[in-house]
């Protein structure tokens, strides 16, 4: 039988598909398998999948950004002065000698004056509006209409109210835990400063809460991934919104046989923390 | 009892990462809805997007690669739903990570059909591109002049999509999906300086959302979407106005019972850790006092 052209093989074209999803879940439980203990299992798939995300990052910084503007003008416009680009380009690389290290510095130092002039940009359209938004009303009120050349003022209701004052005092609570222009010997300051940081151990608290959502987002996208796309593989045509029953009996069986092994040899037996 | 006590304390972390694959995988096979409240600024992205209106133009940044797709593909999901549904342009747009442009692009492909999209007449791909500050200081300007072609190599003034896209001042809706800080870049040279006619959305990873609580009460944005919650409660909103049985076939609900189902369990081993823990301590102090 012969290879139509343009495929490299017809083996190859036919069960792509089933390898892509088989060497996604041997990555997946490869990665996953850290959690029984550092292994070489792991550092495989560590590695190849430093090793994909360099080649591709490459691979898309030059068929995205270096050949539509820069390579294609140069070569098939005629736009020769576009060649001058190379020379700072090149600069960069000065860094790897001790004795042309300057030449990089001289490209680093430029785009550093840059970058510093951008943040002034970039501070006043990030921080400064922010400043006013701080200034919240605290008195309920009715909604004021427009007069003459001010903007109508909407009602503020209780609760509202409530919450600006909520606002408020956690703000200058927070603003004296960092006002470390003297010392904090007044009574109040310090009791502010204090509930401050208190105010803010809540908010860490609250982060470290959404950092364990997030985490947990990432195994579930890999659960779904073996569970359905992966488990696409073992089931008939025509049910793949289904989860693999036979992709569940798969993982409760590793589980099973991880924690065996962590009490067999003494890893998993009570007092003993894990990996 | 103290020996009860004391494993539940330091019972090896494995069996505790056993539980958790159970609780995450088995919602999977029981088909339920939690009920979702739908928060005020996931309310306030989906007010933007349905107030807009028809044939706008929307910029999607796509700032998220393959490490944060638990949390992001659902929140790009539903949010191109959404402008389909509405029969709104739109164009992918990624600075932060080579991936973003092809996973975004995936999403959109996946679902075109359903909403009888077209890739170059109702929605376009901008692609991988560097230098976010400088790059986007020259697209509000001039976007076709910065942008040249689009992913697969078509210029992009000559689209049908691009029709009457000039400036940032033709774009009247920015909504990042990102776990960086892009969306501040955004805010900084592009929804800043431009605030009278554009606004500004973002959906998050949940680790980075309460940092972007200062803008929304700032009104710097518009609206946020914080993590798979988010996406769940924007889903939750979609569903009511669009198509009601969207919630019992879409992944999203599938992610968002596995999430519920992981966090009671978290919260009950801490729970069951600390319990035992004030247990112990009494049982030891009762026991030093009998001497």
């Amino acid at each position: 039988m012969h290879t139509p052209p343009g495929v490299f093989s017809i083996w190859l074209s036919h069960n792509q598909h089933a390898m892509i999803l088989w060497a996604g879940a041997l990555s997946t439980l490869g990665l996953y398998s850290l959690l029984y203990r550092e292994n070489r299992f792991y550092r495989f798939w560590e590695h190849i999948f430093l090793g994909l995300a360099t080649g591709f990052g490459v691979e898309q910084t030059w068929n995205d950004i270096l050949l539509p503007r820069w390579w294609h003008p140069l070569w098939d416009k005629g736009e020769w002065w576009l060649i001058i680009l190379l020379v700072p380009g090149l600069l960069y690389y000065g860094i790897y000698s001790r004795k042309f290290n300057w030449m990089a510095r001289m490209v680093i130092g430029f785009y550093l004056g840059v970058a510093a002039g951008q943040s002034f940009q970039g501070f006043v359209n990030d921080t400064w509006p922010q400043i006013p938004a701080s200034f919240k009303p605290i008195i309920p009120h009715a909604a004021i209409p427009a007069l003459h050349n001010s903007q109508a003022i909407p009602a503020l209701s209780i609760e509202q109210a409530a919450t600006n004052v909520a606002f408020m005092v956690i703000l200058l609570c927070v603003l004296s835990y960092f006002f470390f222009a003297f010392e904090q010997k007044n009574r109040a300051v310090q009791t502010s400063a204090r509930l401050g940081r208190w105010m803010m151990m809540f908010s860490f608290g609250a982060i470290f809460g959404l950092t364990i959502m997030a985490r947990l987002a990432l195994l579930i996208d890999r659960v779904y991934f073996l569970l359905y796309e992966f488990g696409s593989l073992f089931e008939p045509a025509g049910t793949k919104n289904q989860p693999s029953w036979d992709v569940m009996g798969m993982l409760v069986a590793l589980i099973a046989l991880t924690l065996y092994l962590s009490w067999r040899y003494g890893e998993g037996r009570p007092g003993s923390t894990g990996s | 009892m103290m020996r009860i006590l004391r494993m539940m304390q330091t019972i090896d972390a494995r069996y505790l990462y056993a539980l958790l694959m159970l609780s995450v995988a088995l919602p999977f096979f029981i088909p339920f809805q939690l009920p979702v409240v739908v928060t005020p600024e996931t309310e306030a992205l989906y007010d933007a997007v349905e107030n807009l209106p028809a044939n706008s133009f929307v910029l999607v940044g796509i700032d998220w690669n393959a490490g944060s797709r638990g949390e992001n593909r659902p929140q790009t999901t539903v949010i191109l739903r959404h402008l389909m549904a509405r029969h709104l342009r739109f164009a992918l747009l990624d600075f932060s990570d080579p991936q973003g442009a092809t996973l975004g692009e995936e999403i959109a492909h996946e679902l075109q059909g359903q909403y009888g999209y077209q890739e170059g007449r109702d929605w376009v791909n901008f692609g991988y591109q560097v230098d976010m500050v400088n790059w986007l200081k020259s697209f509000v300007l001039n976007v076709p002049g910065q942008v040249q072609t689009d992913s697969s190599g078509k210029p992009v003034a000559s689209l049908p999509v691009m029709q009457g896209i000039r400036t940032a001042r033709n774009i009247p809706l920015v909504i990042d999906i990102t776990p960086t800080g892009s969306y501040q870049t955004y805010i900084q040279f592009m929804a800043g300086p431009y605030r009278n006619s554009m606004k500004m959305g973002v959906a998050l990873t949940a680790v980075m959302a309460p940092d972007a609580y200062n803008y929304l009460d700032s009104h710097q944005i518009v609206g946020l979407l914080a993590g798979l919650t988010g996406a769940a409660e924007y889903q939750s909103r979609f569903a009511q106005e669009y198509d009601k049985g969207l919630l019992l076939r879409s992944r999203v609900t599938r992610y968002s019972n596995s999430s519920s189902s992981a966090h009671i369990l978290i919260i009950c081993l801490i729970l069951m850790g600390n319990i035992a823990m004030i247990l112990e301590r009494r049982q030891r102090a009762r026991l030093h006092a009998k001497g």
